[in-house]
């Protein structure tokens, strides 16, 4: 029982210790060098370190050089088991009007040990509110369109069924 | 105090705070090994795009000899005026006309034919000369064209010129000599929804390794305004209005501005020729 109690106090020690000791800020550098070979780039004015998490603001997003998206926070947490990704208010530039939703408000993609192979996505913008998954197995995007609102502009990529619009996609 | 000083929980405690130091070495490692100690920043670029005039030299002649202007009168009709379009902002009303077989582009207070420009409505153009008013209708032919003093419908169907009113791509490029006009509304239009130029005209990008040499026309389709406009498949594009399209940013950034653009200018490559092609937008 004493062997089973120090190995659990191990256990979590050593969890918390790969958490706190965590090197997030070069970590997410290499998130950034590996977006960099797909031509997307973040620039962030502020990037604050915390025990689980990594919290950006004013993060600018480009894309072949074109500023395309403005987000006013991003916060990366991890508890290994649980991870997620929160974005907050994300504008996309005004050229783009015509082809994407303007305002995503929030946006939040959480991964789980429990289901490790699907990230689930849930966002809701001037769009309305999309709700979906990634698969990570069969590398499919599905995305279902609640209380769709100004949509029209996607429409040409969406698909529709009995629950109303949605978003297929293979990667 | 006494009871965490035992042996037992010193080697507990030693055991952790190793099993720490070791999880903060593995890190270190990494850190050292595989990751980066700097993120990519984007620079933007911030380089002053020179100002763009468009300048009609006429090399190898000499001055014009200054001769007294002798009061000429005017003989003219209205009539001689055709309206081909009207570009009517709250803040500038300008129109473009056929007179003698040359298109002309007035603005408010300029004269033609002894006729000066007042005004326009959505399909028409109202001239004054000697305190009357004439009122010239959009697309009207020479014979149909009447004066104020009888106004009359101009008929939907009629023109021989093109007719810039639907919500869809409307509106005409016509060729006028050393220039091409495109259509305010049809400009606009394409301005406005990118998807429609890619169904008529595809560009696509040249590198030179990975760095981006620029782009190049991959097809006009027949028919199409584009195909009007005197570019063909092949063509690289090298300038738009002296700014040089050699990234997406400045592609994309030149995209974004076009709508304020009253006039371009677009050098293209074509073979080895480099070629300058004028437009007016109006």
């Amino acid at each position: 029982m004493q062997m089973v109690k120090n190995s659990l106090i191990a256990f979590i020690i050593a969890w918390l210790g790969i958490l706190v000791f965590m090197p997030k800020q070069e970590l997410y550098y290499k998130l950034e060098e590996e977006l960099a070979k797909h031509e997307i780039k973040l620039n962030e004015e502020k990037m604050n370190e915390g025990v689980f998490s990594l919290n950006l603001k004013q993060v600018t997003v480009y894309f072949k050089g074109i500023n395309v998206a403005t987000i006013e926070e991003v916060n990366l947490f991890t508890l290994l088991f649980y991870s997620s990704i929160e974005v907050q208010s994300l504008t996309m530039d005004d050229s783009l009007k015509a082809m994407v939703p303007q305002e995503i408000e929030r946006a939040v993609a959480k991964h789980s040990v429990l289901s490790s192979l699907e990230v689930s996505v849930d966002a809701s913008g001037s769009f309305g509110s999309i709700v979906g998954n990634i698969d990570l197995n069969e590398r499919k995007v599905h995305l279902d369109f609640n209380e769709s609102k100004n949509i029209e502009m996607l429409k040409p990529q969406l698909k529709k069924d009995e629950k109303g619009w949605y978003y297929e996609t293979s990667f | 105090m006494k009871h965490l000083f035992k042996p037992q929980a010193m080697k507990g405690l030693w055991s952790l705070l190793i099993l720490l130091l070791v999880i903060k070495f593995i890190w270190f490692l990494v850190e050292i090994l595989w990751l980066p100690t700097s993120g990519m920043e984007h620079a933007e670029e911030k380089s002053v795009k020179a100002l763009y005039y468009r300048v009609k030299l006429s090399p190898n002649k000499a001055p014009a000899p200054t001769v007294e202007k002798k009061p000429v009168k005017v003989v003219g009709s209205i009539k001689d005026i055709i309206l081909l379009a009207i570009y009517n902002a709250s803040d500038v009303t300008v129109i473009t006309v056929e007179y003698k077989k040359k298109t002309k582009v007035l603005s408010k207070g300029d004269e033609i034919n002894g006729f000066m420009l007042e005004g326009a409505g959505s399909n028409f153009a109202t001239f004054s000369k000697k305190s009357k008013t004439y009122k010239v209708d959009l697309f009207k032919s020479k014979k149909d064209a009447k004066s104020t003093s009888s106004i009359k419908k101009v008929p939907v169907t009629s023109p021989s010129k093109p007719v810039a009113v639907s919500k869809e791509a409307a509106g005409e490029i016509v060729d006028a000599g050393d220039h091409k006009i495109i259509d305010k509304s049809l400009f606009d239009h394409y301005a406005e929804n990118m998807d429609d130029i890619y169904e008529n005209i595809g560009i696509t990008e040249v590198k030179e390794g990975k760095d981006l040499k620029g782009f190049r026309i991959s097809f006009v389709r027949k028919g199409s305004p584009f195909a009007k406009l005197g570019v063909r498949k092949d063509d690289m594009i090298k300038s738009i209005n002296g700014q040089e399209i050699n990234s997406y940013n400045a592609a994309f950034n030149m995209y974004k501005n076009i709508q304020n653009a009253k006039n371009l200018t677009l050098i293209i490559i074509r073979g080895k020729e480099e070629m300058e092609l004028e437009y007016e937008i109006n």
